[in-house]
């Protein structure tokens, strides 16, 4: 049996909300192992990227605990977690996030100069290079398309090597064909450096080539299966 | 109704629901421009109001006759005794002795009927006849000046030749219009007593002035015209109460014209303010704007629309401005009243209002219609894309030509109703090269940023190559911070080098070139002894001129002022000199001096820069009234002049022929070691009681004190342009939060902690602002440059600690605002941020 990498134990999320307390995960207890790639699905609202936010730090847990690599996430403060996730973490998001004010490659070496690389500018060129934009290191994220944004996200959250790579709809945003080149590459890349991928999807056809698929219902896991391999 | 008016009154209406949010920056900047300029033009009013109301006060009397060293013939006496009721005031500057210690003094010497109108405070309190009384007779002095002098009340000092008695101490003179601005310190005394002082003397530099109380109802102009048919020709001048005090008002005019110049620079630094806020609401509208294209709406309904909206804005902005401006000299009015020396009737002035309501909206339409222009570009197909901005290139030809018209009539504006048209366009022409200069200052930052932050030097140096590529980035931050900041240090930059050099010349060099002394009222038979000084060891040199004052009355047989215009040599009566050979050092550059002995018709020579003014030729003839008699010469030669070294200049020169007649004193300057000075003015003064010794030093002293509150009263309003850039700049830091916000929560995912982004932030503010500081410098140096050598004719040397004043300012301001809005950034959680942008 692989090593556990995540744990969440009883995970409580509420959040306050204009007509009063909003409960959106209420008690999520589950294990990641090692290597695996998980896809989390579910209806819109049932509080499936929220989950994926508390797993990376992003969003502090109300209740129940959540550990990463045997840290417990909601015992850090938001300088801690920032550190936690330089070493061991990448999150790629729907919309791409990239900064506007910094070039692709900028993009790609920031996580990297953070980790004090000295190489970060050489290592940030050759993700750039393997994700297919070597031709448009230079450019702002204005001056790209959605797909190659969504690669430049990529080939950041990939850089550090992370243990853990969290997606949140990462095809979302982009059309078919691109959208498939970039799970492509993202399962790719998880393949290539055997890192643990958790992805939140509506896509079934995504879902289904993830190792295990979690439902998330009212914030509740509603099924745990593994996939047919 | 029209679809525009409907646009607009939805715009405007979703605009006040959200308390005008984002235009709070607009607001700000155009209500406080608009509000310096009017306040300023308050001001101004008030104090021409307060010294019309008090003309007749400050002037001493409905009407004034004054003449230049002699006292009316019995004829005037009676010609202006037919007019009305007469008072007699002699004024001239002499030396109060008190022992050995000596003080100069400017003696009026009055009359039983002084004051006609208003009253004069004695401390103790008592009446002039009170004061005056006794034997020896009474003075009142200037508490400034028996303070110097260690005099008290009952004790002796000595006019002249005759000992007086202080009786009082003066509180307040009504005419004293020129409120504190004369070289010595006033001593009252009655013009009788002034026989035995063997101060009016023959050709003794004095001036008697003769106030009449006029029957209520006069006409002054009939009353003047009666005087001129009675007294024609006698080198005299009136003045009457409706411009009581001349000099005070055109100070104060000149003055505020020059404030207002710098409120018009504090409009500009907002106008940037006012051009951000548009362009990001325009952004901002880049949705409605295409989805109301694909609806069918014209490119101009849409300007007109958003026209009309940014057009309530600025009418909002203007009234907020004027209510403001308007009420604030209302609520300073006790401490404006106290500081000034003069009357100020302050109240609401509509005419300056309307001064300031002009230029607001002239400038509010010039910043804004550049962006609304840009934004009638954007295409309906926007809403398909991520907009990043307003369509690049320039607008249409149109709308720049509007640009250009719009600044011509602010420019034209400016220059009529400032009365300083010259000044006026430097300080545009100056302003707009500061704007140009800082645009392509805001490029090249970014261009340099970007370069930089590519280094491999920078590489793994997190916080500051994200400054780096934040400040090189596409916002357009680096752009906004960098203009309206540094407009505003530009302008008191400018201010601080002018004022730095020009008090530099003043108090550094002009004492080395200047003489130590200048006497006046030597007697013809005392001026060998003075020139025998020169033997001194510690004199360096004595100059000496023969002096006469003269009014220029005619020029080629017509009315000088009609012919030349009006000229400061025109004005009142010139010191005239004669001399058999041109002086030491002078170089004609026109024309030839007279022959030595020469004895034909009179001759003149003239100031070479002033004739050029006055459009003199030579050839031309010249009437000039000495002592109420008219002499006339023909100009035979110009030469040069040298007002700035406070040595002997005079613009008029004449064959001594022509003159030596006239009874006239010397005028002397003593160039003399600073230690010899005293020891100098105790052996004059002891042998020529006569004798006025003017201290250069405590002359260039009087003026740096005069300059010193000239250069705050602008260095405030120069700061008002600063404010205005610092909300500009709030504005900015508060515009660019949410993107900060959304970057941090970027910058925390992949892993940068909170100091790392503070710093980050930080090094931002502090690059932008030092750079801002640095081209203000720059212009500012420029700026301070052209006007010491062209304007002022002195030599330029840079004012290092008002640059680094200016640096450390800018850098200060932009960090302040930078991190007053970094705390929300930092604070934010990544995930809710983050997740409400997909």
């Amino acid at each position: 049996m692989a090593e556990t990498i995540l744990t969440l134990a009883d995970t409580e999320l509420t959040l306050a909300g204009n007509a009063g307390p909003v409960e959106i995960l209420k008690g999520v207890t589950l294990d990641v192992a090692r290597g695996e790639t998980v896809g989390l699905v579910g209806p819109s609202g049932s509080g499936k990227s929220s989950l994926l936010m508390v797993m990376g730090g992003l969003e502090r847990a109300t209740g129940g605990t959540v550990h990463a690599l045997g840290h417990d996430l909601t015992a850090m403060n938001e300088d801690a977690l920032a550190r936690f996730r330089r070493s061991h973490m990448g999150v790629v998001f729907q919309s791409f996030h990239l900064i506007p004010t910094m070039t692709a490659l900028e993009n790609v070496a920031t996580p990297l100069e953070l980790a004090r690389h000295g190489d970060a500018f050489e290592r940030a060129a050759a993700e750039l290079e393997a994700v297919g934009l070597g031709h448009r290191m230079h450019h702002y994220p204005s001056e790209l398309s959605g797909g190659e944004q969504q690669r430049v996200a990529l080939a950041r959250a990939a850089a550090p090597r992370p243990e853990i790579l969290l997606a949140d709809e990462p095809t979302g945003n982009l059309d078919g064909p691109t959208g498939h080149a970039i799970m492509d590459l993202l399962f790719g890349l998880n393949a290539r450096h055997g890192s643990t991928l958790i992805l939140v999807t509506h896509a079934p056809d995504l879902a289904a080539r993830c190792g295990r698929t979690i439902r998330l219902e009212d914030g509740r896991l509603a099924r745990n299966a593994e996939a047919a391999e | 109704m029209n679809p525009a008016l409907n646009i607009a009154r939805r715009e405007l209406r979703n605009g006040f629901r959200h308390g005008l949010r984002g235009f709070r920056v607009f607001l700000a900047c155009l209500a406080l421009g608009i509000a310096a300029i009017a306040a300023v033009g308050s001001v101004r009013e008030a104090i021409t109001e307060g010294l019309a109301r008090e003309g007749a006060t400050l002037l001493g009397g409905d009407a004034s006759v004054e003449f230049t060293y002699r006292f009316a013939t019995e004829a005037e006496r009676a010609a202006l005794a037919d007019l009305g009721e007469v008072s007699e005031i002699v004024d001239f500057r002499s030396m109060v002795r008190v022992g050995e210690d000596r003080a100069l003094t400017e003696i009026k010497a009055v009359d039983d009927a002084y004051p006609i109108y208003g009253d004069l405070r004695l401390d103790p309190p008592q009446t002039l006849a009170q004061a005056t009384a006794g034997d020896p007779p009474g003075a009142a002095m200037d508490p400034v000046l028996a303070d110097r002098l260690g005099l008290d009340i009952g004790e002796t000092f000595t006019l002249g030749e005759k000992t007086f008695r202080l009786t009082a101490r003066i509180v307040a003179e009504p005419d004293n219009a020129a409120g504190g601005f004369e070289l010595g310190p006033r001593t009252l005394i009655l013009t009788e007593d002034l026989e035995g002082t063997g101060l009016i003397q023959p050709g003794t530099l004095y001036e008697t002035e003769y106030r009449l109380r006029l029957p209520e109802g006069t006409d002054l102009d009939a009353a003047e015209e009666n005087l001129a048919a009675v007294m024609p020709d006698e080198g005299y001048r009136w003045r009457d109460r409706r411009n009581g005090a001349p000099g005070i008002q055109a100070f104060v005019e000149r003055l505020s014209a020059f404030l207002v110049l710098v409120g018009l620079a504090g409009l500009a630094v907002g106008g940037i303010g006012v051009a951000s806020a548009v362009r990001a609401h325009m952004v901002e509208k880049t949705a409605t704007i295409a989805t109301l294209k694909t609806l069918g709406a014209e490119a101009r309904t849409l300007f007109l629309a958003f026209a009309l909206q940014i057009g309530a804005v600025t009418a909002l902005a203007v009234v907020l401005g004027l209510a403001l401006g308007g009420a604030l000299p209302l609520v300073f009015a006790p401490l404006i009243k106290d500081r000034l020396p003069i009357p100020a009737a302050i109240s609401v002035y509509p005419l300056a209002l309307v001064e300031a309501a002009l230029y607001g909206t002239l400038a509010a339409a010039l910043f804004t219609l550049w962006p609304l222009a840009k934004a009638q570009d954007i295409r309906a197909a926007a809403l398909f894309r991520e907009a990043g901005g307003l369509p690049g290139g320039l607008p249409r030809r149109g709308y720049l030509l509007a640009t250009g018209l719009l600044l011509l009539t602010l420019v034209a504006a400016a220059a009529l109703l400032s009365g300083i048209p010259t000044l006026t366009l430097y300080t545009a022409g100056g302003l707009l090269a500061a704007f140009l200069a800082l645009l392509g200052t805001a490029w090249a930052v970014r261009r340099t940023a970007r370069w930089l932050g590519r280094l491999p030097m920078f590489q793994g140096r997190s916080s500051l190559r994200m400054a780096l590529g934040a400040v090189g980035g596409p916002s357009g931050e680096a752009g906004a911070v960098v203009l309206s900041l540094g407009l505003g240090l530009t302008v008191l930059a400018a201010v601080g080098q002018i004022d730095a050099n020009l008090r530099a010349a003043i108090q550094r060099d002009l004492p080395e070139v200047a003489p130590a002394y200048f006497m006046v009222d030597i007697q013809p038979d005392q001026i060998d002894t003075i020139r025998a000084l020169e033997d001194d060891p510690q004199v360096e040199r004595i100059e000496a001129a023969p002096m006469l004052r003269g009014i220029i009355t005619e020029i080629n047989g017509q009315d000088a002022e009609t012919v030349a215009g009006e000229h400061w040599v025109l004005r009142g009566d010139r010191g005239v000199t004669y001399a058999p050979t041109p002086p030491p050092d002078t170089t004609i550059t026109a024309g030839e001096w007279w022959p030595e002995g020469y004895d034909g018709p009179n001759q003149v020579s003239f100031a070479a820069e002033e004739a050029a003014e006055l459009g003199l030729e030579l050839g031309d003839s010249l009437t000039v009234n000495v002592l109420g008699r008219d002499i006339e010469g023909e100009i035979t030669s110009f030469r040069e002049v040298d007002f700035s070294n406070a040595g002997i200049g005079f613009v008029l020169s004449m064959n001594p022929a022509a003159l030596q007649g006239a009874p006239h004193t010397w005028i002397a300057t003593i160039y003399a070691a600073p230690e010899a000075e005293a020891r100098i003015l105790r052996d004059i003064a002891g042998q020529f009681p006569n004798i006025t010794a003017i201290r250069v030093r405590d002359a260039i002293d009087r003026v740096s004190e005069i300059l010193a509150g000239v250069a705050a009263a602008i260095t405030y309003g120069a700061s008002a342009t600063l404010v205005t850039g610092a909300v500009v700049l709030i504005g900015a830091a508060a515009a660019g939060t949410r993107a900060r916000t959304y970057e941090a929560s970027i910058l925390k995912t992949v892993g940068a902690s909170r100091t790392t982004i503070l710093t980050s932030f930080a090094l931002r503010w502090a690059i932008l602002g030092l750079v801002a500081g640095l081209v203000a410098t720059v212009a500012g140096a420029t700026a301070g440059w052209g006007v010491s050598v062209y304007i002022m004719e002195t030599s330029y040397r840079f004012a290092p600690l008002s640059a680094l004043t200016i640096i450390a300012g800018g850098v200060s301001l932009t960090l302040l605002a930078g991190l007053a809005f970094a705390w929300g950034p930092l604070a934010a959680r990544p995930a809710r941020i983050l997740r409400a942008q997909d």
